[in-house]
């Protein structure tokens, strides 16, 4: 349980279940604000679904079930983000979401980071130019791309494409950042990269970081989560 | 975009395919519309028994429905093996490059108009069949079957290397783990477990048959009788369709051209219903 | 059993040798025989090319007009097909239930199997049926033949579309939506172009099976010889009817050649039509292959 520390997500008796075999089962947990929170468990425990479950993205797919209720704060305010008045693309901006592969649309670079703007519309061509440069820096990806900005996501190295992702989920300044393995594809080099803008993003976003390697979650996670028989069990802070 | 266009687009996503679907059902009961003269009085089933004699009254197409289905299924006799051996051809016999060129090659014949078939046939097949049996015109049931199977074969010759290539490869490696050859692989692992996909393959290719107009338009002969040996002229359901177009549209006999129709369309259906039915055979065999 | 295994591999073999030689003569016969005829007066005739294109002034013992015909009826054909296929296409992938999916299929199924001369005579009768309740100026004409013809061809548009967009893995349907896109816009902007190439080629062989079809059109309106298309309810001519007729109907030696030399050049529409739409599709996933 978080004292001292806004709760920004709270789930509760969460239920997940997919072509019929329960996934999650009873799952009730609080994520505070402005941390880092690791989720770990066994291979398949569901750790990838619970984050599905936070932006509605499995949604997507055939044959799932949900039940239960998850809250998140936004504007000072907790909603419901199962509720009938709340879209799910809103929903979906103010969450962003980063996956293991890195999945850079077939656009160039800029376009790709450009997207999420392009798809909320209203955002005239200069302020988008801006913001891509600054999601960009953000990533440190900007010197090695600005001189091809409009070269093809897909000649990029596995750890810049992955960079541009994170990029592409920040440029909508979402409120929640949900990471799925992100390095795992990744290596040595590239994964400490990553590991050091997270740490530098907690200022402005809850984290929550699915990850099998331990020393990573002792060297960047504020809190961890463990998902052990589909249920979340929180335990203690690490150091 | 807002939320009244993308509705509005989404409406209409689901029209275009309800429509199309309806536009299916539509055509049948055109056919039974138009045909209704024809089947006053309960004369549905005297139609599919009588021949067809219009001066003498009787609209029966009998002879057509015997045409139809000897032509097709004879092409069927043929195609068949010839399928199975070219499939097997490509892709166990030959290896790399010539096997890629084959299926090329096959793959382009699936684009040649079935005119052409019908016209190299008048001029080059219908005169040697002339020659070689020494009987009749050589426009008969032999030299339509002929044509008709080049053309479904090569649908059927990819068909069947689909199914091949679908069988996992895992069930076939331990043939050649303990030494079998590709042939044994191929005979003893592949070919059992495609059964679905061929049965399917088959039944595809006797709808196409089936519905087939110019082939046996231009080289069966057209008479009006049920075909009684290989070397007779027959009709088919499909070129009386074409011939009795050019009647008189009040008359009865032109009538009856919507009964072939009608016998044409339940065909098909059921050689659709039967193609499902094996699919689902398949998906339950493959789990 | 080894003779089993050598019988099935010279059978195999056999097969090919077969098939091949059956196709290789009959594509040879027609160049041998049409060869001689394949030049400008094959399509123009008398008049002067430049003469022809321009309409100004009729062609009289040339292909021209039956081209012209078969172009017209199968821009049209498309016309009505592409929309309709492909929004019937994406609705099967995208939004269908798994129950109402089933029964389409099975529409889309029958429809795929109709015999062409059956949707020839669906043509016809709504031919008949609007001269009937609307004007009896409507009569089998180009645009009743188009229209059939795009029904003959919808199934194939409509199946290319659903498999090519069902083929996407789950993680290029997850993306665009994981960043706050709406169901239509993943579709439209993401799903569509990258299943483009297989929609494409689907595209392409419709038009080769338009281009080639008799039996729809023998019912729908196209006559032996009237010119080109004066409007789209008017007759017209067509390159595979032609070949039809001139096979039953041909007087002399030089009207046997023109027939043979409409017969190459419509197997060439069609196989030309063929390889652009296998290059189509290689060509994208060679791009999508290289840049992975």
């Amino acid at each position: 349980m978080v004292m001292d520390k806004t709760v920004k997500i709270r789930t509760e008796n969460l239920c997940f279940s997919y072509n019929g075999r329960a996934i999650l089962c009873n799952s009730s947990m609080d994520f505070a604000d402005g941390e880092i929170t690791a989720i770990v468990g066994p291979s398949g425990s569901g750790k990838s679904t619970f984050l599905l479950t936070l932006n509605r993205l499995w949604e997507a797919i055939p044959r799932c079930t949900l039940q239960g209720a998850v809250e998140m704060r936004f504007n000072g305010r907790y909603h419901d983000i199962y509720g009938r008045d709340y879209p799910v693309t809103r929903l979906r901006r103010q969450v962003g979401m980063v996956f293991q592969v890195p999945n850079p649309l077939p656009m160039s670079i800029y376009k790709n980071v450009a997207f999420p703007l392009q798809l909320k519309g209203g955002v005239p061509k200069e302020n988008m130019r801006s913001r891509v440069e600054e999601c960009l820096r953000q990533v440190r990806l900007w010197d090695e791309v600005q001189d091809r900005l409009h070269a093809s996501a897909l000649d990029l190295s596995g750890g810049q494409q992955q960079r541009l992702c994170i990029a592409r989920a920040l440029i909508l300044r979402p409120e929640v950042l949900l990471l799925d393995e992100p390095t795992s594809a990744l290596d040595h080099a590239a994964a400490k990269a990553i590991e050091r803008l997270l740490l530098e993003l907690k200022r402005s976003c809850t984290i929550l970081l699915v990850s099998h390697y331990l020393d990573q979650v002792s060297r960047i996670a504020d809190s961890v989560v463990e998902l052990h028989n589909g249920r979340l069990v929180s335990k203690a802070e690490y150091d | 975009m807002n939320r009244t266009t993308e509705k509005g687009v989404e409406i209409l996503f689901f029209c275009s395919a309800f429509i199309s679907a309806l536009l299916t059902l539509a055509l049948f009961g055109f056919m039974l519309m138009l045909g209704l003269p024809l089947f006053a009085e309960g004369r549905f089933f005297s139609i599919l028994t009588q021949p067809w004699a219009p001066h003498l009254g009787q609209f029966g197409i009998h002879p057509m429905i015997a045409g139809t289905l000897a032509i097709s299924l004879l092409s069927m006799v043929f195609a068949f093996p010839l399928s199975l051996g070219c499939a097997i051809l490509i892709t166990v016999t030959s290896k790399g490059w010539v096997s890629r060129l084959l299926r090329k090659a096959v793959e382009m014949m699936t684009g040649i108009p079935t005119v052409i078939y019908g016209f190299v046939g008048i001029f080059l097949l219908v005169p040697l069949v002339r020659e070689f049996f020494d009987a009749g015109s050589g426009m008969c049931v032999l030299t339509a079957s002929l044509m008709l199977t080049l053309l479904v074969s090569p649908t059927m010759i990819l068909f069947f290397c689909d199914s091949f290539e679908r069988v996992p490869v895992a069930y076939g490696t331990a043939v050649l783990a303990v030494g079998g050859s590709e042939m044994q692989r191929f005979l003893h692992v592949t070919l059992p477990h495609s059964w679905p996909g061929i049965l399917i393959g088959f039944t595809l290719s006797l709808g196409r048959a089936l519905g087939d107009t110019l082939i046996a338009l231009m080289i069966a002969g057209n008479a009006v009788q049920a075909p009684g040996s290989l070397l007779d002229s027959a009709r088919t359901l499909t070129a009386h369709i074409a011939l009795v177009f050019a009647a008189d549209f009040e008359s009865l006999e032109f009538k009856a051209i919507f009964a072939c129709g009608i016998v044409l369309y339940l065909l098909t259906t059921l050689l659709v219903m039967a193609v499902r039915l094996l699919s689902g055979r398949k998906e339950r065999w493959t789990r | 059993m080894r003779v089993l295994e050598q019988a099935v591999v010279h059978f195999s073999r056999l097969c090919g040798i077969i098939l091949l030689g059956a196709v290789l003569t009959v594509i040879g016969y027609l160049f041998v025989h049409g060869w001689s005829s394949l030049g400008l007066s094959l399509i123009f005739g008398a008049t002067p090319p430049l003469d022809a294109l321009l309409m100004k002034r009729h062609v009289f013992n040339g292909l021209f007009p039956a081209v012209a015909g078969t172009l017209s009826l199968v821009a049209l054909a498309i016309c009505w097909a592409v929309p309709m296929g492909m929004a019937a296409g994406i609705y099967l992938a995208e939004y269908a239930g798994p129950k109402i999916k089933a029964i389409l299929n099975l529409f889309f199924d029958i429809m795929a199997g109709l015999p062409s001369i059956v949707v020839g005579l669906f043509g016809f009768a709504v031919a008949v049926f609007l001269n009937r309740r609307f004007s009896g100026a409507i009569h089998p004409c180009l645009l009743i033949s188009s229209m059939a013809l795009a029904f003959l061809v919808l199934p194939y548009i409509t199946r290319t579309t659903q498999m090519a967009l069902e083929g996407l893995p789950l993680s290029a349907r997850m993306t665009a939506l994981s960043l706050g896109a709406s169901r239509l816009q993943n579709i439209v902007r993401v799903l569509v172009p990258q299943s483009l190439s297989g929609i494409v080629s689907g595209i392409i062989l419709a038009i080769g099976r338009c281009a080639e079809d008799t039996a729809v059109i023998m019912l729908t309106g196209v006559v032996a010889s009237t010119g080109v298309p004066r409007s789209l309810l008017s007759h017209y001519e067509a390159l595979p009817f032609y070949i039809y007729y001139i096979s039953a109907q041909y007087t002399n030696s030089e009207e046997l050649a023109s027939g043979y030399g409409a017969a190459i050049i419509l197997l060439c529409i069609c196989l030309v039509l063929f390889l652009l739409a296998f290059a189509i599709r290689k060509r994208i996933s060679y791009h999508a292959l290289y840049r992975a």
